[in-house]
Protein backbone atom coordinates (compact mmCIF):
# COMPACT_ATOMS: atom_id res chain seq x y z
CA UNK A 1 0.00 0.00 0.00
CA UNK A 2 1.18 3.52 -0.72
CA UNK A 3 0.09 5.33 2.31
CA UNK A 4 1.46 8.37 0.99
CA UNK A 5 -0.15 8.79 -2.12
CA UNK A 6 -3.25 7.64 -0.59
CA UNK A 7 -5.97 11.11 -1.13
CA UNK A 8 -8.99 11.07 2.11
CA UNK A 9 -11.01 9.25 -0.33
CA UNK A 10 -8.61 6.22 -0.37
CA UNK A 11 -8.77 6.53 3.20
CA UNK A 12 -12.11 6.55 4.22
CA UNK A 13 -13.25 3.91 1.53
CA UNK A 14 -10.20 1.62 3.02
CA UNK A 15 -11.43 1.73 6.66
CA UNK A 16 -14.87 1.56 5.37
CA UNK A 17 -13.98 -1.89 3.52
CA UNK A 18 -11.82 -3.03 6.64
CA UNK A 19 -14.73 -2.03 9.07
CA UNK A 20 -15.79 -5.53 11.11
CA UNK A 21 -19.57 -5.61 11.66
CA UNK A 22 -19.65 -8.01 8.65
CA UNK A 23 -16.91 -10.94 10.34
CA UNK A 24 -19.18 -13.70 11.15
CA UNK A 25 -20.61 -13.92 7.84
CA UNK A 26 -16.61 -14.34 6.81
CA UNK A 27 -15.57 -16.80 9.21
CA UNK A 28 -16.18 -19.87 7.12
CA UNK A 29 -15.99 -20.88 3.89
CA UNK A 30 -19.39 -22.46 4.11
CA UNK A 31 -20.95 -18.62 5.39
CA UNK A 32 -19.17 -17.26 2.42
CA UNK A 33 -20.18 -19.32 -0.36
CA UNK A 34 -23.76 -18.68 1.61
CA UNK A 35 -23.59 -15.10 1.13
CA UNK A 36 -22.31 -15.28 -2.57
CA UNK A 37 -25.76 -17.24 -3.12
CA UNK A 38 -27.66 -15.11 -1.66
CA UNK A 39 -26.35 -11.96 -3.78
CA UNK A 40 -26.71 -14.24 -7.00
CA UNK A 41 -30.34 -14.57 -5.79
CA UNK A 42 -30.90 -11.27 -5.01
CA UNK A 43 -29.53 -10.36 -8.24
CA UNK A 44 -31.46 -12.93 -10.05
CA UNK A 45 -34.33 -11.58 -8.63
CA UNK A 46 -33.90 -8.15 -9.15
CA UNK A 47 -33.09 -8.34 -12.56
CA UNK A 48 -35.83 -10.71 -13.54
CA UNK A 49 -38.54 -8.22 -11.70
CA UNK A 50 -36.65 -4.94 -13.86
CA UNK A 51 -37.10 -7.17 -17.21
CA UNK A 52 -40.87 -7.62 -16.47
CA UNK A 53 -41.13 -4.22 -15.56
CA UNK A 54 -39.35 -2.65 -19.18
CA UNK A 55 -39.94 -5.57 -21.88
CA UNK A 56 -43.15 -7.29 -19.62
CA UNK A 57 -45.26 -4.01 -18.70
CA UNK A 58 -45.87 -5.09 -15.41
CA UNK A 59 -46.50 -3.10 -12.66
CA UNK A 60 -45.68 -5.26 -9.32
CA UNK A 61 -42.11 -5.85 -10.86
CA UNK A 62 -41.14 -2.35 -10.04
CA UNK A 63 -42.14 -3.11 -6.49
CA UNK A 64 -40.19 -6.44 -6.18
CA UNK A 65 -37.24 -4.53 -7.59
CA UNK A 66 -37.26 -2.00 -4.44
CA UNK A 67 -37.80 -4.48 -2.15
CA UNK A 68 -34.77 -6.53 -3.49
CA UNK A 69 -32.83 -3.22 -3.32
CA UNK A 70 -31.77 -2.89 0.22
CA UNK A 71 -31.21 -6.28 0.97
CA UNK A 72 -28.87 -6.74 -2.50
CA UNK A 73 -27.14 -3.32 -1.00
CA UNK A 74 -26.51 -5.00 2.36
CA UNK A 75 -25.43 -8.78 0.78
CA UNK A 76 -23.19 -6.59 -1.96
CA UNK A 77 -21.06 -4.49 1.67
CA UNK A 78 -20.85 -7.88 3.03
CA UNK A 79 -19.23 -9.11 0.08
CA UNK A 80 -17.11 -5.92 -0.17
CA UNK A 81 -16.03 -6.37 3.71
CA UNK A 82 -15.60 -10.24 3.08
CA UNK A 83 -12.94 -9.01 0.16
CA UNK A 84 -11.71 -6.34 1.83
CA UNK A 85 -12.57 -3.86 -1.34
CA UNK A 86 -10.15 -5.83 -3.57
CA UNK A 87 -12.46 -4.54 -6.51
CA UNK A 88 -13.65 -1.43 -4.91
CA UNK A 89 -10.13 0.39 -3.87
CA UNK A 90 -7.83 2.15 -5.94
CA UNK A 91 -5.35 0.18 -6.68
CA UNK A 92 -2.39 2.78 -4.51
CA UNK A 93 -5.14 1.62 -1.42
CA UNK A 94 -4.35 -1.92 -2.06
CA UNK A 95 -0.49 -3.80 -1.20
CA UNK A 96 1.05 -5.75 -3.84
CA UNK A 97 -0.64 -9.31 -2.92
CA UNK A 98 -4.03 -7.26 -3.10
CA UNK A 99 -3.30 -6.62 -6.27
CA UNK A 100 -2.00 -9.82 -7.65
CA UNK A 101 -5.15 -11.32 -5.87
CA UNK A 102 -7.28 -8.66 -7.99
CA UNK A 103 -5.23 -9.51 -10.88
CA UNK A 104 -5.87 -13.62 -10.52
CA UNK A 105 -9.90 -12.91 -10.22
CA UNK A 106 -10.44 -10.56 -12.73
CA UNK A 107 -8.47 -12.82 -15.02
CA UNK A 108 -11.00 -15.89 -13.54
CA UNK A 109 -14.01 -13.96 -14.03
CA UNK A 110 -12.94 -13.41 -17.43
CA UNK A 111 -12.67 -16.97 -18.26
CA UNK A 112 -15.91 -17.85 -17.08
CA UNK A 113 -17.87 -14.75 -18.65
CA UNK A 114 -16.21 -16.02 -22.15
CA UNK A 115 -18.02 -19.74 -21.41
CA UNK A 116 -21.22 -17.63 -19.99
CA UNK A 117 -21.31 -15.53 -23.34
CA UNK A 118 -20.73 -18.88 -25.38
CA UNK A 119 -23.86 -20.58 -23.44
CA UNK A 120 -26.11 -16.88 -24.22
CA UNK A 121 -25.01 -16.90 -27.90
CA UNK A 122 -25.88 -20.74 -28.19
CA UNK A 123 -28.72 -20.68 -26.33
CA UNK A 124 -30.09 -17.72 -27.97
CA UNK A 125 -29.23 -19.31 -31.47
CA UNK A 126 -31.08 -22.41 -30.40
CA UNK A 127 -33.98 -20.72 -29.96
CA UNK A 128 -33.78 -18.95 -32.75
CA UNK A 129 -34.01 -22.16 -34.40
CA UNK A 130 -36.95 -23.58 -32.32
CA UNK A 131 -39.45 -21.02 -33.29
CA UNK A 132 -38.98 -17.93 -30.88
CA UNK A 133 -38.59 -14.50 -31.70
CA UNK A 134 -34.57 -14.27 -31.31
CA UNK A 135 -34.75 -10.81 -31.97
CA UNK A 136 -37.41 -10.27 -28.95
CA UNK A 137 -34.30 -12.11 -26.47
CA UNK A 138 -31.72 -9.94 -27.66
CA UNK A 139 -32.06 -7.40 -25.07
CA UNK A 140 -32.90 -9.34 -22.28
CA UNK A 141 -29.65 -11.59 -22.98
CA UNK A 142 -27.85 -8.29 -23.33
CA UNK A 143 -28.79 -7.11 -19.78
CA UNK A 144 -28.41 -10.67 -18.48
CA UNK A 145 -24.59 -10.50 -19.69
CA UNK A 146 -24.07 -7.14 -19.02
CA UNK A 147 -24.90 -7.66 -15.14
CA UNK A 148 -23.02 -10.85 -14.93
CA UNK A 149 -19.91 -9.23 -16.42
CA UNK A 150 -20.28 -6.42 -13.90
CA UNK A 151 -21.06 -8.84 -10.64
CA UNK A 152 -19.40 -11.75 -11.88
CA UNK A 153 -15.51 -10.29 -10.27
CA UNK A 154 -16.92 -9.80 -6.71
CA UNK A 155 -18.75 -13.56 -6.84
CA UNK A 156 -15.39 -15.28 -7.79
CA UNK A 157 -13.61 -13.12 -5.46
CA UNK A 158 -15.87 -13.69 -2.97
CA UNK A 159 -15.68 -17.05 -2.83
CA UNK A 160 -11.71 -16.98 -3.28
CA UNK A 161 -11.15 -15.59 -0.03
CA UNK A 162 -9.35 -17.78 2.23
CA UNK A 163 -9.85 -18.69 5.95
CA UNK A 164 -8.35 -16.04 8.30
CA UNK A 165 -6.36 -17.68 11.42
CA UNK A 166 -6.21 -15.52 14.85
CA UNK A 167 -3.10 -13.68 15.57
CA UNK A 168 -1.42 -14.68 18.85
CA UNK A 169 0.09 -11.58 19.96
CA UNK A 170 -2.30 -8.83 19.14
CA UNK A 171 -1.72 -5.12 19.66
CA UNK A 172 -2.83 -5.14 23.00
CA UNK A 173 -1.01 -8.32 23.98
CA UNK A 174 2.40 -7.42 22.58
CA UNK A 175 1.85 -3.56 24.52
CA UNK A 176 1.02 -5.66 27.61
CA UNK A 177 4.29 -7.91 27.56
CA UNK A 178 5.99 -4.48 26.30
CA UNK B 1 6.32 -20.85 -12.06
CA UNK B 2 6.41 -19.18 -8.85
CA UNK B 3 8.98 -21.20 -6.32
CA UNK B 4 8.19 -22.02 -2.50
CA UNK B 5 9.76 -19.17 -0.86
CA UNK B 6 10.40 -20.55 3.29
CA UNK B 7 10.43 -17.95 5.83
CA UNK B 8 10.52 -17.67 9.72
CA UNK B 9 8.67 -14.91 10.08
CA UNK B 10 5.95 -16.28 12.09
CA UNK B 11 8.70 -17.41 14.37
CA UNK B 12 10.51 -14.29 14.52
CA UNK B 13 7.75 -12.07 15.19
CA UNK B 14 6.34 -14.30 18.19
CA UNK B 15 10.24 -14.44 19.46
CA UNK B 16 9.85 -10.35 19.25
CA UNK B 17 6.44 -10.03 20.69
CA UNK B 18 4.69 -8.17 17.67
CA UNK B 19 1.34 -8.18 16.09
CA UNK B 20 0.45 -8.39 12.38
CA UNK B 21 -1.21 -5.50 12.45
CA UNK B 22 2.08 -3.52 14.03
CA UNK B 23 4.24 -5.42 11.03
CA UNK B 24 1.99 -4.44 8.43
CA UNK B 25 1.64 -0.84 9.29
CA UNK B 26 5.38 -0.31 9.40
CA UNK B 27 6.11 -2.31 6.23
CA UNK B 28 2.62 -0.82 4.65
CA UNK B 29 0.70 -3.76 3.80
CA UNK B 30 -2.50 -4.54 4.69
CA UNK B 31 -2.25 -7.56 7.44
CA UNK B 32 -4.19 -10.15 6.46
CA UNK B 33 -0.92 -10.10 3.59
CA UNK B 34 1.59 -11.08 6.78
CA UNK B 35 -0.27 -13.76 7.50
CA UNK B 36 -0.55 -15.18 4.06
CA UNK B 37 3.43 -14.81 4.11
CA UNK B 38 3.57 -16.51 7.40
CA UNK B 39 1.46 -19.52 5.63
CA UNK B 40 3.47 -19.74 2.28
CA UNK B 41 0.57 -18.24 0.40
CA UNK B 42 2.03 -15.50 -0.69
CA UNK B 43 6.05 -15.14 -1.50
CA UNK B 44 6.83 -11.25 -0.91
CA UNK B 45 8.53 -9.44 -3.56
CA UNK B 46 12.03 -8.38 -2.56
CA UNK B 47 11.24 -4.96 -1.54
CA UNK B 48 8.78 -6.08 0.83
CA UNK B 49 10.70 -9.04 2.10
CA UNK B 50 13.29 -5.97 3.00
CA UNK B 51 11.61 -3.44 4.24
CA UNK B 52 10.52 -6.83 6.71
CA UNK B 53 13.74 -7.97 7.18
CA UNK B 54 14.84 -4.04 8.04
CA UNK B 55 11.81 -3.38 10.47
CA UNK B 56 13.11 -6.76 12.68
CA UNK B 57 17.10 -5.34 12.05
CA UNK B 58 17.86 -9.03 10.52
CA UNK B 59 19.36 -10.26 7.47
CA UNK B 60 16.97 -10.74 4.59
CA UNK B 61 18.28 -14.15 4.46
CA UNK B 62 17.41 -14.89 8.32
CA UNK B 63 14.05 -14.64 7.04
CA UNK B 64 13.47 -15.71 4.20
CA UNK B 65 14.85 -18.80 1.81
CA UNK B 66 14.51 -21.18 -1.29
CA UNK B 67 15.36 -24.31 1.63
CA UNK B 68 13.07 -24.89 4.50
CA UNK B 69 14.62 -23.68 7.70
CA UNK B 70 16.05 -25.50 10.64
CA UNK B 71 14.83 -25.45 13.52
CA UNK B 72 15.96 -22.78 15.29
CA UNK B 73 16.88 -24.77 18.47
CA UNK B 74 18.90 -27.23 16.17
CA UNK B 75 20.76 -23.96 15.13
CA UNK B 76 21.16 -22.98 18.37
CA UNK B 77 22.18 -26.03 20.08
CA UNK B 78 24.33 -27.51 17.08
CA UNK B 79 21.23 -30.70 17.10
CA UNK B 80 21.26 -32.19 13.42
CA UNK B 81 18.04 -33.85 12.10
CA UNK B 82 19.05 -37.30 12.17
CA UNK B 83 20.36 -37.07 15.52
CA UNK B 84 16.93 -36.01 16.38
CA UNK B 85 15.20 -38.60 14.63
CA UNK B 86 17.54 -41.07 15.64
CA UNK B 87 17.22 -40.53 20.08
CA UNK B 88 13.24 -40.18 19.43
Amino acid sequence: MAQQQMTSYDRRMHALMNRTEAAPFRRSAARRRAVVCAHIALTAGAVTAWLATVVGESGWGVLVMFGLLIPWCVATGILNGTTRGLLELRPRALDERQRAERDRVRARAQQIMLWLLLAAVVGTGVAGFAGVEAEALVFQVMFCAFVTHWLLPLWVAGLSVRDEPADEFTDEAADALA
Amino acid sequence: MSEQVHNRLAVVRAERKVSRQSLAEAVGVHYQTIGYIERGQYNPSLDLALKIARYFGLPVEALFSLEPFRPLTDELYGRDQETWRSSR
